[in-house]
């Protein structure tokens, strides 16, 4: 056995390990349909924008000295959360009903590099999603104001974030599809594990935009807690996601 | 494995348990009261909202069964976490009835857990519930509990349900002290620190916590058995059933 780019070549130069050309055809799969169709980030944008004109009813009658700024993150991320559960959903419904899902067990693909693959595609239309979905917020409710903080933290919050969501979120949505009530079941138990992710991620994007006094520790306060969340959940995903996917 | 008629020291064992448990638990509690001095909370200010005096804290007292429900609640979700890891090695349904027997026991003890923390806040604060880090994290582990019989109660494949709920089981047990400690490192607007005066157990205390504590543990320990025992039963009938028809 003699080491490869990403893993290692057996004696018949065949690369074992997890192989970086079944991650990338399985990813460019999901991103050539998503090109082809743009269902899901259409269909996750327009969802994010209404929830944006429920919010203006909510705020409508909290008076002109009420400033949005304060929950600004909450209410980015409340966003967020919603449209990556539809999100998440609607990849996995398209694995399952096409029976693609059974097809890519069929074929000799590693197991993690499957999960890998599907929360690469998650992430990377959450993050589309994301970079939409700001302007649009900051369009609608932020148009006074000043932002303190530094420019690339909002991005870097945001980004991290969504690297938890996703990572935890593929491996739910990946048995909650299998289940009778699928968007009740990922949404039952997809808020309680989140809920320390889109803790920590609500305080560093809060201080991101507020600024002030101890803004820039709180940040990194919640960053730290983000990174430590995404570590060891994405860790504890991908060494279960085998289990599930086959079952 | 737990047969029915059979094993005299077994059954023993669970009842003796259970009594002791009880025992031990409502000694704790008494000792609650008559042993363990008072813990002082202010109370008395001026007109300046300053303290200058202290009362006993009377409703302090529900810590030493909050703390005893609460710490075993956790330990017996371990053991979920544990049979589920076993059930993903072994693929034995036992250990799958027995995930599912101890998340039962948690979701009573959490229950009971939310309960007596509500009132210790009702008592302490006066507003009946606040985002507050304990609180908040057990609030958090009861929908996890509650998550996990959803997940069993849609599917019906008898082997991938046992396989979801091991894998949920798990990853749920990694979440919980991850809630637990996010939330107290988060500084937050509505979740205030609850600090009380003297901050350390006095060996009075101590000892009645432990007394409850362990109470607890096999009171958890007893229910569980008994109700291993009635899914034991249930499965030998239907074995008993399959068997008349086929």
């Amino acid at each position: 056995m003699r080491p490869s780019a990403w893993g290692w070549r057996d004696v018949a130069g065949e690369e074992t390990g997890l192989s970086m050309r079944q991650f990338k055809a399985i990813l460019r799969k999901d991103i050539v349909m998503e090109l082809r169709t743009k269902e899901m980030v259409t269909s996750m944008g327009i969802y994010a924008l209404l929830t944006m004109v429920i919010y203006q009813v909510a705020l409508s009658q909290s008076g002109t000295a009420f400033d949005p700024r304060n929950i600004a993150a909450g209410l980015l991320w409340l966003a967020f959360v919603f449209t990556s559960m539809l999100g998440l959903n609607r990849s996995l419904v398209h694995e399952k009903d096409q029976g693609c899902l059974e097809a890519l067990l069929l074929s000799p693909v590693d197991r993690p590099v499957i999960f890998f693959a599907k929360a690469g595609g998650n992430l990377i239309f959450l993050l589309i999603v994301q970079a939409l979905t700001i302007p649009v917020f900051a369009f609608l409710f932020l148009q006074e104001g000043s932002y303190a903080g530094e420019w690339w933290m909002i991005p870097l919050a945001l980004f991290a974030g969504a690297v938890g969501i996703s990572g935890v979120g593929t491996l739910l949505a990946t048995m909650s599809v299998n289940t009778k009530g699928k968007d009740f079941v990922l949404a039952v138990l997809f808020v309680p594990l989140m809920y320390p992710l889109l803790l920590a991620a609500v305080s560093a994007t809060s201080a991101a935009i507020l600024g002030g006094d101890g803004s820039t520790q709180q940040f990194w306060t919640g960053m730290g807690m983000i990174a430590a969340f995404d570590v060891i959940m994405l860790l504890a995903s991908f060494a279960l996601y085998e289990f599930i996917v086959g079952a | 494995m737990l047969e029915v008629g059979a094993t005299l020291n077994r059954n023993t064992l669970v009842l003796s348990m259970l009594v002791l448990g009880g025992v031990l638990t409502t000694a704790g509690f008494i000792m609650a009261f008559f042993f363990t001095p008072p813990v002082l909370g202010p109370a008395i200010t001026n007109e300046a909202g300053r303290i200058i005096g202290y009362q006993p804290l009377f409703s302090q007292k529900i810590f030493y069964f909050h703390v005893p429900v609460a710490l075993s609640s956790f330990l017996v979700f371990f053991f979920t976490a544990y049979y589920g890891v076993r059930f993903l090695m072994t693929k034995d349904r036992r250990y799958d009835t027995r995930a599912k027997v101890a998340t039962e026991v948690t979701l009573m003890f959490v229950i009971l857990t939310m309960a007596t923390g509500i009132l210790w806040t009702r008592f302490e604060w006066g507003r009946w519930w606040v985002w507050e880090p304990r609180l908040t994290t057990y609030f958090i582990m009861t929908l996890l509990v509650i998550a996990y019989f959803v997940l069993r109660n849609s599917i019906e494949d008898e082997e991938r349900r046992a396989t979801y709920a091991a894998v949920f089981g798990i990853i749920a047990f990694i979440d919980a002290p991850i809630s637990f400690a996010i939330t107290r490192v988060i500084p937050s607007s509505v979740h205030p620190v609850v600090l009380r005066s003297g901050g350390g157990l006095t060996g009075s205390q101590l000892v009645a916590l432990l007394i409850g504590l362990f109470g607890m543990l096999m009171i958890a320990y007893a229910i569980y058995h008994t109700r291993m025992r009635e899914e034991l039963v249930h499965d030998r009938i239907e074995a008993v059933k399959a068997a008349l028809e086929g």
